[in-house]
């Protein structure tokens, strides 16, 4: 392999894996900018698409069946968990919410563990094994399959939000809540819908990766955690989320390939806890979010 | 008798109670879970403290009970004296904790609890790949004994001692603590910030020093553990030791110091009935599946009993204290 083609392979994998950390960013940010709940059962939706999938599949459906049933129980998951328990919380505040959803993420975790083991697990590629070869480096259609999956939801979700009544009234509730109530918008409708959005959105990237990451009850954790970094870098909107998930991606393959395999996760952290302590420095006309 | 005595008394009782237990009780079984509750009561009020009274969210304690335990492990295992070696471990834990605290403490709320949440997923990533130089991920093996001279710790009972003379001192020192000037700034600034800062007080500055200190209170927890169980490995310190600290915390009710103390003596006999009962049921039994439980358990006490039981038991004594009022007695009972 000579290195252009080195490059070119590490670029394809970082733009795969950067797709997947901005889906889930952008999974994070719905829930987050209706509701306020840092959802940490995010990551683990995704989780929960491949398993599911694999457990469907493993018990005599199809790989297509399988995934829509799995991608529908995804959604019911997370519209009972906001109804049964996000909801009923008396005194709300940041941190209940987020010890509240670490728990709900960890019952996630530990009923998947139980309920199927802690090996991980592979689904067959939905189409084909087939390889492509460019310059040296090699595709696989499930990467092309990723990318456009990203595609495919900032576009709809960018004309959803712009040009759609019920997504400029989702916009709305995001910018006040309040006056989103006065004006007769109803919240309770738009919290449901963000959770099952999410869960959704989550469940399906979970399919589309289990043929090229594996999948296994414990790949939830970190994968969330990426989406995170990325929502907070890209700064909670859907089109900073997709640059900075790609770039997050990029800098992860270039990381596991040059650097260190083992410690890639440790740079994609890192990004997050250097770009929050850069940004409380307010330096003129760059950072003019609020961080608090 | 004022409200300083009272307490004195109930915690010299409750050190009694403590100190006469293995004598009426000698089974080791049951010694050695008071150890883990004693260490994991002392780790739970120090992050109650830092979360519910100074309000600074930080996830990350696990992750500096777990740098105390493995600096303790390594400098021991390397000949240094024990004794010693807890001081070297506290010392680095407080230096670090101080670095790496003050640009953390800067934010607030999500982004602070986000940060801390990340630092501690990097040090249990970073403590697993070290290879042969921390054991990686298949642990630490062949810690020597806690030594002090020549007398030597092992076996339960004396563990049994020095983890509740660990955990009744942190409790000594952190009611002292929220008692003092800065105690009662501390919970000034977590009501509202921008109030105790126009009345002077450096709120930055005390939140730094609270977390330091509780800092190397985990530290001090975790040499203990290391030094019991002779025996560590990164995955004791991640994930699942967080969601049992917060469930420790959310079942106790963090806003009073007996609260975490409760809350982990519950916990723990909580996970020995699973692990009694269920273990033959279930198919694993790791500590994922103990988090399975607890996630239950905080899902529940957050819907149902906010305050936890500390919180309930409050709320009792106010009741209590109203019907006297009603009946005509003005004498109060503090």
């Amino acid at each position: 392999m000579t290195l252009f083609s080195q490059i070119l392979q590490y670029t394809i994998s970082g733009i795969t894996s950067g797709s997947i950390y901005a889906v889930i960013g952008i999974c994070w940010s719905v829930v987050y900018l209706i509701t306020k709940v840092l959802n940490f059962t995010t990551g683990e939706f995704l989780m929960l698409g491949g398993m599911l999938t694999w457990g469907f599949h493993g018990a005599g459906l199809g790989l297509f069946p399988a995934s829509l049933i799995a991608v529908a129980a995804t959604i019911c998951i997370a519209i009972v968990m906001e109804r049964t328990a996000i909801r009923p919380v008396r005194y709300p505040s940041e941190m209940t919410y987020m010890m509240l959803t670490i728990a709900l993420a960890s019952i996630i975790k530990g009923g998947i563990l139980l309920k199927w083991g802690s090996e991980t697990r592979k689904i067959d590629p939905i189409f084909g094994t087939d390889v492509l070869h460019v310059f040296g480096a090699t595709i696989t259609p499930q990467v092309i399959c990723v990318i456009a999956f990203l595609v495919i939801v900032t576009v709809g979700l960018s004309w959803f939000f712009n040009y759609t009544l019920f997504g400029k009234a989702l916009r709305a509730s995001a910018v006040n809540n309040t006056g989103a109530k006065l004006v007769g918008i109803d919240i309770s409708i738009f919290r449901l819908f963000c959770f099952g959005l999410a869960g959704g959105l989550g469940a399906i990237t979970g399919i589309i990766t289990a043929p090229i990451t594996f999948t296994g009850y414990e790949i939830g954790l970190l994968n969330g955690l990426k989406g995170l970094v990325v929502a907070i870098v890209g700064g909670w909107g859907i089109i900073g989320t997709v640059i900075a998930g790609l770039g997050l991606g990029l800098l992860e393959g270039f990381c596991a390939g040059f650097i260190s395999a083992g410690l890639k996760d440790v740079f994609a952290l890192l990004v997050m806890i250097i770009f929050l302590i850069i940004s409380t420095y307010r330096i003129p006309s760059v950072f003019k979010r609020e961080t608090s | 008798m004022n409200q300083s005595k009272r307490a004195y008394v109930s915690l010299s009782l409750f050190a009694l109670a403590i100190g006469v237990l293995p004598f009426v009780i000698p089974s080791p079984y049951i010694i050695g879970v008071m150890c883990f509750i004693a260490i994991y009561g002392a780790l739970a009020m120090s992050k109650a403290v830092l979360m519910e009274n100074a309000g600074v969210f930080s996830l990350a304690h696990p992750a500096w009970f777990g740098i105390g335990a493995y600096v303790t492990a390594l400098a021991a295992v390397r000949g240094v004296p024990p004794l010693l070696a807890i001081l070297i471990a506290a010392v680095f834990v407080a230096i670090l904790a101080y670095v790496m605290g003050a640009p953390l403490l800067r934010l607030k709320g999500y982004y602070l609890a986000n940060a801390t949440f990340a630092l501690l997923i990097i040090i249990e990533i970073l403590i697993g790949n070290m290879g042969s130089f921390t054991g990686g991920h298949q642990g630490l093996l062949g810690i020597p004994y806690l030594s002090i001279g020549t007398f030597k710790l092992q076996g339960d009972r004396h563990f049994y001692f020095l983890s509740w003379g660990l955990c009744l001192g942190t409790f000594w020192f952190l009611y002292n603590l929220m008692n003092s000037r800065v105690g009662r700034a501390m919970r000034s600034f977590n009501d509202s910030e921008v109030a105790s800062m126009s009345m002077g007080i450096n709120v930055p500055n005390y939140k730094l020093k609270i977390f330091v200190i509780t800092a190397v209170m985990a530290s001090l927890a975790g040499s203990i553990l290391c030094f019991w169980l002779r025996f560590i490995m990164p995955a004791m310190f991640g994930f699942p030791l967080l969601v049992e600290l917060i469930t420790i915390i959310i079942i106790g009710g963090g806003k009073t110091l007996y609260g975490p103390l409760l809350g982990s003596f519950i916990v723990m006999w909580v996970r020995e009935l699973i692990h009694m009962y269920l273990g033959k049921v279930l198919p694993v039994m790791t500590a994922e599946v103990d988090a399975l439980f607890f996630g239950v358990i905080i899902v529940i006490i957050l819907v149902f009993m906010p305050g936890g039981l500390a919180g309930w038991l409050e709320q009792l004594i106010h009741a209590e204290r109203r019907i006297r009022e009603r009946f005509g007695r003005t004498e109060y009972p503090s």
